[in-house]
């Protein structure tokens, strides 16, 4: 571990908002690092392709291809395959830990800018953990980065623009989907017509795959959900039941894989390690706080794309080249072009889209006591309900009492859930439903923590007193 | 003094929470106050090490005591915190690390704990996970571990049922002395109560403040880490001479890493943060000792305050010139001796003889208005 660089700017995140600001400060003549986990720029919407992988053109693929090309030209020093595990503040900026193969590093900078996008949320249900169940968010990444999707008998299940875009392409890799459930009624996706006409190309791809699947015959189960899954004899999925919402007679399917996903919700780890605090949004659940170019309130850090609020990746690549400039003109290098606001009607488009994804909460609360929460640590809705009986009256206390968010996703997968269950029982703190945010943001190897030294060379701290 | 308690317990950590069931149970009607819930601070995330080879000598006639109470924690408090009771082994990997061990081995077993030292082919017999690069071991057969985080939820559940009053996210204003007792003044209502214990942590010196009373405390900021479920890997508490490091693996597979290294934080806006180097210095002396660790990850890491006195001892007794008021933390090695110390401290608090001998704070009182550190140089 060598003593820290600093740098200008790091952004963390090479998607949309992330590569566009990287860009645009790099333009205003800013020293900027940009990190990201994967091989290549894009992010996950505008993923590129895995090596000797090539799915069919698609407005994300050429969208990202672009984006490539111009931050290999752009003097942007990009760090790919590199996980950040940790942030902290420091007196003049930040520091940003990564590890790799080669061991441990920390890089320092004036700025910060967090461009993690998105995580996926799932509304629980019996046997949602079965091996065969995934989600549609990481479909979209595997039919994006490998043009594959694995399963036979495939069923599509849950909300929002995902669900149909899933659909079609597995339907389109010969995989018809015995059914589409989806939770929303027929009314709620005419509602958003009036949002989505917003941004016409992507109304005009979503249109033409509901034609492509019903002329196919693939069934779409409007305003249903999967109230249980059932395992095969060898452990892994063998079946969903599907429910009317609201009640009403079940219908078996026997499947393979499903592929389930409710809402997309902001990856803020990062955000909330530093301080930055989230406040309700009666469309998205919440955004982070912060200015309408991405300052943070904490000085020097900022966001951009769905790490901050869920508008999907054009407003994200919008605002991120906005937020790249607005951190350039911080920095005090003297800007010729003036940024260029989101035009409303593509935040008409994401409204729409963010409103065929809401959760209520009491949809959470109306899960049954045997339903697993936390996947991590096979925590029950039940235990968490003992736990709140108990005396637990925060998420914190809950992951105390239980281990729910203990494991190694640290609570992304539970803890918009575990949240809700939170808010509607009653004599709980309000406020207190949000886990503290911990490094390492994601598991890191102790191999590359650790990575190469000599005993000697441990700074151990004096002896304590005997 | 009318329509008060017998006593206030400011403070809801696992001092604060283990004399107020003492104190309920000895007769007397009890509110507990915390500005959090029980047992989030310090005492729910501390690394639950039960060890002697951590312990200053003079406390290990207490720690020897509090280790056998958290053994039997579920016939006194209903809960079993998670305890694992083991054999522990703090290794030396240099010369000068070897003069330090036997040293200190030397003072515990004269202070009472069953610590030897032993050679690098009997520490592996131990703990056949230890590191071959060692050069000498002391072994204590009295050592082990508690599940840190079960504490708020095992104590809370022994004080509703013991009807003690819990008063959690309350804030205590100030306190000062009234007749016969003391007025403990929160944001919309004055609690009476005869006698009142301060078990703030790291904020007694706040505390005692209200009473005009100058007691520094440091603030250490130990931070932890932990490893995902890996298969077994070790069997025992392991140290090191210096006392920087506290290993042990869960009976569900995780391995908690440990030994004081330092964070990042302050009391006075109460926050805390891992910082990065120590994480890592942590880790490469984890791995150092116990090489199987190289094959895991670590899910996440945490910080704590610990509070510590000018001379490293506990602050447990009755405040000076103030009749009913006492003092408890800043114990060292805290979590492990805290039932015993708060049994003893509650003695008194009954009018009792205490078992073992408190530790008074009049050593430790500076002057009104000198100048205090708030941040220290960690010790174990």
């Amino acid at each position: 571990m060598s003593a820290a660089p600093f740098h200008d700017l790091i952004i963390i995140g090479a998607g949309p908002a992330g590569a566009n600001a990287a860009l645009s400060a790099a333009g205003a003549g800013l020293d900027v690092v940009l990190v990201d986990e994967a091989a290549h720029p894009g992010g996950q919407v505008w993923r590129a392709p895995a090596a000797g992988t090539h799915p069919p053109p698609d407005p994300d693929l050429t969208r990202g291809n672009h984006l490539r090309a111009q931050v290999a030209q752009a003097g942007v020093a990009l760090r790919a395959q590199t996980v950040v595990w940790s942030v902290a503040a420091t007196q003049d900026g930040f520091e940003v830990a990564i590890a790799s193969p080669q061991g441990p590093e920390l890089i320092g900078t004036r700025r910060l800018l967090v461009a993690t996008g998105a995580q996926e949320r799932v509304v629980p249900f019996a046997g949602w953990t079965l091996p065969g169940v995934f989600g549609l968010a990481a479909a979209t990444v595997l039919l994006k980065s490998e043009n594959f999707l694995p399963g036979r008998r495939i069923l599509v299940a849950g909300q929002g623009p995902l669900l149909v875009a899933v659909a079609a392409k597995a339907l389109k890799l010969g995989k018809a989907p015995v059914a589409v459930v989806d939770f929303n009624g027929l009314g709620r996706w005419v509602q958003a017509l009036r949002g989505f006409v917003g941004h016409l190309p992507s109304l005009r791809q979503g249109l033409t795959w509901q034609a492509k699947l019903a002329l196919a015959g693939v069934p779409i189960l409007r305003k249903h959900a999967i109230s249980r899954a059932e395992a095969n004899d060898a452990g892994a999925l063998g079946a969903v039941h599907v429910t009317p919402v609201g009640g009403g007679t079940p219908r078996m399917f026997e499947v393979d894989t499903a592929f389930v996903g409710n809402s997309l919700v902001p990856g803020d780890e990062i955000l909330r390690l530093l301080g930055a605090r989230r406040r309700p949004d009666p469309l998205t659940g919440w955004r982070i706080e912060a200015d309408d170019e991405g300052r943070c309130k904490i000085p020097g850090l900022y966001v951009a794309g769905d790490a901050g609020r869920i508008r999907g990746a054009l407003p994200a690549a919008a605002q991120g080249t906005r937020t790249g400039l607005a951190i350039a003109r911080d920095a005090g290098c003297a800007l010729s072009a003036a940024p260029a606001k989101t035009p409303r009607r593509m935040d008409r488009f994401a409204d729409a889209s963010c409103s065929l994804m809401q959760v209520d909460d009491a949809r959470i609360a109306g899960l049954a006591d045997d339903v697993v929460l936390c996947r991590c640590e096979d925590v029950t809705v039940g235990a968490v309900r003992g736990a709140i009986a108990d005396g637990a009256q925060d998420a914190n206390q809950l992951k105390h009492f239980t281990r729910l968010g203990m494991g190694p996703c640290q609570g992304r997968m539970c803890g918009a859930n575990a949240a809700a269950l939170l808010r509607t029982s009653p004599g709980t703190k309000p406020g207190g439903d949000v886990l503290t945010p911990r490094s390492p943001l994601h598991p890191v190897a102790v191999a590359q923590l650790a990575g190469q030294f000599d005993y000697a060379d441990i700074p151990v701290p004096k002896p304590a007193p005997l | 003094m009318t329509g008060g308690v017998d006593l206030v317990v400011i403070g809801g950590g696992v001092h604060g929470a283990a004399i107020a069931l003492f104190a309920a149970r000895g007769g007397m009607r009890v509110t507990l106050v915390e500005r959090d819930a029980l047992a989030r601070g310090a005492s729910g995330t501390n690394a639950g090490t039960l060890t002697m080879q951590m312990t200053r000598a003079a406390l290990i006639p207490y720690a020897l005591r509090a280790h056998d109470m958290w053994v039997r924690a579920p016939e006194w408090l209903g809960h079993d915190v998670g305890v694992v009771s083991c054999e522990g082994l703090s290794l030396a990997f240099t010369e000068a690390e070897e003069a330090l061990l036997s040293e200190r081995a030397d003072a515990r077993r004269a202070a009472g704990a069953p610590i030897r030292l032993v050679t690098p082919q009997q520490a592996r017999q131990i703990e056949p996970g230890v590191s071959p690069a060692i050069r000498m071991a002391s072994h204590c057969t009295i050592d082990g571990f508690a599940n840190a985080y079960l504490t708020g939820l095992a104590f809370r559940r022994a004080l509703v049922a013991e009807g003690v009053e819990l008063r959690e996210y309350t804030t205590v204003q100030t306190v000062d002395p009234s007749a016969g007792g003391y007025s403990v003044h929160l944001a919309n209502e004055t609690l009476r109560a005869r006698q009142v214990v301060f078990a703030g942590g790291v904020w007694l010196e706040p505390m005692l403040g209200w009473l005009g009373v100058n007691l520094p405390i440091k603030t250490l900021i130990n931070q932890l880490a932990v490893t995902e479920r890996m298969p077994p890997v070790m069997r025992t508490v392991v140290g090191i001479a210096s006392g920087l490091l506290s290993l042990k693996q869960y009976p569900h597979g995780t391995v908690v890493i440990g030994g004081g290294w330092q964070g990042i934080g302050n009391r006075t806006s109460n926050t805390h943060s891992v910082r990065h180097s120590s994480l890592i210095g942590n880790v490469r002396l984890a791995m150092h000792a116990i090489p199987g660790l190289g094959s895991t990850r670590i899910v996440r890491s945490w910080t704590g305050f610990e509070a510590e006195t000018a001379d490293a001892l506990p602050a447990v007794g009755p405040v000076p010139g103030f009749d009913g008021a006492w003092v408890c933390g800043s114990v060292h090695s805290g979590y492990t001796s805290a039932p015993y110390m708060a049994r003893c401290i509650t003695q008194a608090i009954l009018g009792q003889e205490p078992e073992m001998p408190l530790f008074p704070i009049d050593r430790l009182l500076a002057q009104p208005g000198t100048d205090t550190k708030t941040q220290g140089h960690r010790r174990e």
